[in-house]
């Protein structure tokens, strides 16, 4: 939820992060083991040799890393990398919003991985300024994760794993979607109702999945609503996602105001846990799977309605 | 005529809210549609409730303390609502009705706690101490409020934020009832209070020698307002400005007596909150914008177009 408002004040920027994309290609790696990349807010950054000791400031960094076989060198991390559970057994060095630069000094790293963000491009200077590497990754949406792959397997030496990472994650995205059979909406809070629009991961793993969110027309990641707007666009399910494991029932489901929603009288919810969910990460096609069986359960869908053959029930 | 006018205003206010939505609900299905039976007018009626109580306790306090500058949340009852609400998230207490009741502890108790620091220095209740206190416990609360949100890793704290930060989402019903049972009785005390208040604004030792009951009287009126405030924050979170400019608006028409005045704040507030509401959800549809920022919008013009006309006379 934290890196939705994050995405939500980055929006207005998502033209000048498509330059920086289109410059990115002019990674070099010298024959001495030196190497240069432009990091995703257009930065040059140069490194001597790859990286051995990074420091991640972001959830979905630190996952990535794991995921392309850097783990070991993850030396520092936030208070949210919380994947994979190897990622627990680094050391934290705050949470990360507003990076405490000091504590991650005090790692040293010689490289620092960080969300784009107008406050960690600060925070980026100070850390350039003591002589640390620091490079600025967007991570938020699908085709992000395969770029950050490939930028961060050439920083730290992997650069075949992120290739193949990258390669995987281009094939979901080329996968003809499956035809939409199950409208939803996500509601990721309740007071005051805040849903996921268009502009977001999510709104992406739904079309893949072969279901269709009704706040596809908003176009920032998230946004508030009123409780009768999801009410009068009458979604199939209602999807919350959730930390805990198992799942505690959304609170919102037994407030009267939003019995007007016929998904949350008729008790149609989809929890799905933050940590695979919550942000874009390589698990991406499971978690697509996931969603897609989930959906097709009975409880998501509506008795004889545009469900299809599902029946009625519950989750849970 | 200006009691006709203001009441014209309110119902247009209502009706509006009643009639406009985000959703598209065709006129022949109104009366059996859900989305008008059980969130437009219920929405509608709470912001009325809401609003009125917001400008009464403003108008009340200002007279209180003697100064202009006073609204509702001056005396630290947001401050102790955030800390309320904070507290109940990250002691992982469970149910629908757990933001709202907390956010209600933790205003009374900022309450007792301002008032009893008012109390200091001979039990007067006197207007500085009264503020000083009020600010102080604020500022107190929202740095403790601040301080268990950045060193917890709940995400879920961020969020109790933007329902602190006021709006009507959460109306139903069941806070429609919460505010009409409880609203009245702080409301009857306090429009019971306009003479001796009129008597008030003379000064303390002439209010005294005109035979009002001093500070049985401030006791009284502070207490009815907090009160009064404490519930709009369960059930809407802080709302600015109401309680701040609908009072000084109302005195722009019916002058300084508070026997007209308070009860043309109460009907002033509730149709500002009202208009600002329909505003908010129909504006940006599908989005919706927070009330706070469209009651400052709407309210600021209204105000100072009637702030030019009452210098003109």
């Amino acid at each position: 939820m934290r890196l939705w408002a994050h995405r939500t004040q980055l929006a207005g920027l998502v033209a000048l992060a498509a330059v920086a994309a289109c410059r990115r290609e002019g990674g070099v790696a010298r024959g001495d083991g030196a190497l240069t990349v432009i990091d995703d807010a257009g930065r040059r950054v140069e490194l001597h040799a790859p990286a051995r000791r990074i420091v991640s400031l972001s959830p979905a960094v630190t996952e990535l890393l794991f995921a392309l076989g850097a783990g070991d060198r993850v030396v520092g991390r936030t208070t949210w990398c919380d994947f994979p559970p190897a990622a627990r057994a680094v050391p934290s060095v705050g949470d990360g919003l507003n990076p405490n630069i000091e504590a991650v000094a005090a790692r040293r790293p010689d490289l620092v991985v960080l969300y784009r963000s107008p406050l960690n491009g600060t925070a980026a200077r100070q850390l350039e300024r003591l002589g640390i590497a620091a490079v600025l990754v967007r991570q938020d949406r699908l085709e992000d994760v395969g770029r950050a792959a490939r930028l961060l397997g050439r920083l730290a030496g992997v650069e075949a794993s992120g290739d193949s990472l990258a390669a995987s994650i281009e094939r979901l995205l080329a996968n003809p979607p499956a035809a939409s059979h199950v409208s939803l909406a996500f509601v990721v809070w309740d007071n005051p109702p805040m849903v996921i629009g268009g502009g977001s991961y999510l709104d992406e793993l739904a079309t893949l999945a072969g279901a269709r969110n009704v706040f596809h027309d908003v176009g920032s990641a998230s946004a508030t609503v009123a409780i009768e707007t999801i009410a009068a666009r009458d979604p199939d399910a209602i999807v919350v996602l959730s930390d805990t494991a198992p799942a505690a029932p959304a609170a919102f489901a037994g407030r009267r105001e939003w019995q007007a929603v016929r998904a949350v009288r008729e008790r149609r919810f989809v929890q799905l846990t933050g940590s695979l969910y919550g942000r874009p990460n390589p698990r991406a096609a499971e978690a697509v799977a996931e969603l897609r069986r989930l959906l097709a359960a009975p409880g998501a869908r509506r008795a004889g309605g545009s469900g299809g053959a599902g029946g009625a029930g519950r989750t849970r | 005529m200006k009691w006709l006018g203001l009441g014209l205003v309110a119902l247009l206010s209502l009706a509006l809210a009643v009639l406009l939505g985000p959703a598209h609900v065709p006129l022949a299905q109104f009366a059996r549609s859900d989305i008008v039976r059980s969130l437009r007018l219920p929405r509608a009626i709470l912001a009325f409730l809401v609003g009125g109580s917001l400008a009464l306790s403003g108008a009340s306090l200002q007279a209180l303390v003697r100064n202009p500058l006073a609204d509702p949340f001056l005396l630290g009852l947001s401050g102790g609502a955030g800390l309320g609400a904070v507290l109940a998230i990250a002691l992982h207490l469970a149910g629908p009705w757990v933001l709202p009741l907390a956010a209600f502890g933790g205003a009374l108790f900022a309450m007792a706690l301002v008032y009893r620091l008012g109390l200091v220095g001979g039990a007067e209740l006197d207007p500085r101490v009264l503020i000083l206190a009020g600010v102080a416990v604020g500022a107190f609360a929202s740095a403790v409020t601040t301080a268990i949100v950045s060193l917890s890793d709940a995400a879920e704290l961020r969020n109790t934020f933007l329902w602190l930060w006021g709006g009507l989402s959460g109306a139903s019903w069941d806070t429609v009832v919460v505010m009409a049972v409880y609203a009245p009785l702080p409301v009857l005390v306090l429009f019971a209070a306009a003479r001796p208040l009129d008597l008030l604004a003379l000064g303390e030792e002439p209010a005294r020698h005109l035979g009002a009951d001093v500070v049985p009287l401030k006791r009284r009126v502070y207490v009815a307002a907090s009160l009064l405030t404490a519930a709009a924050v369960a059930v809407s979170g802080v709302i600015g400005f109401v309680g701040l400019v609908v009072p000084h608006a109302m005195r722009t028409l019916w002058g300084h007596r508070h026997r007209p005045l308070l009860p043309a704040s109460f009907v002033g507030g509730g149709a500002l909150l009202a208009l600002s509401d329909t505003v908010a959800r129909v504006a940006v549809a599908p989005r919706e914008l927070p009330v706070g920022i469209v009651t400052a919008l709407i309210g600021v013009p209204v105000f100072a177009l009637m702030l030019r006309r009452w210098s003109a006379t």
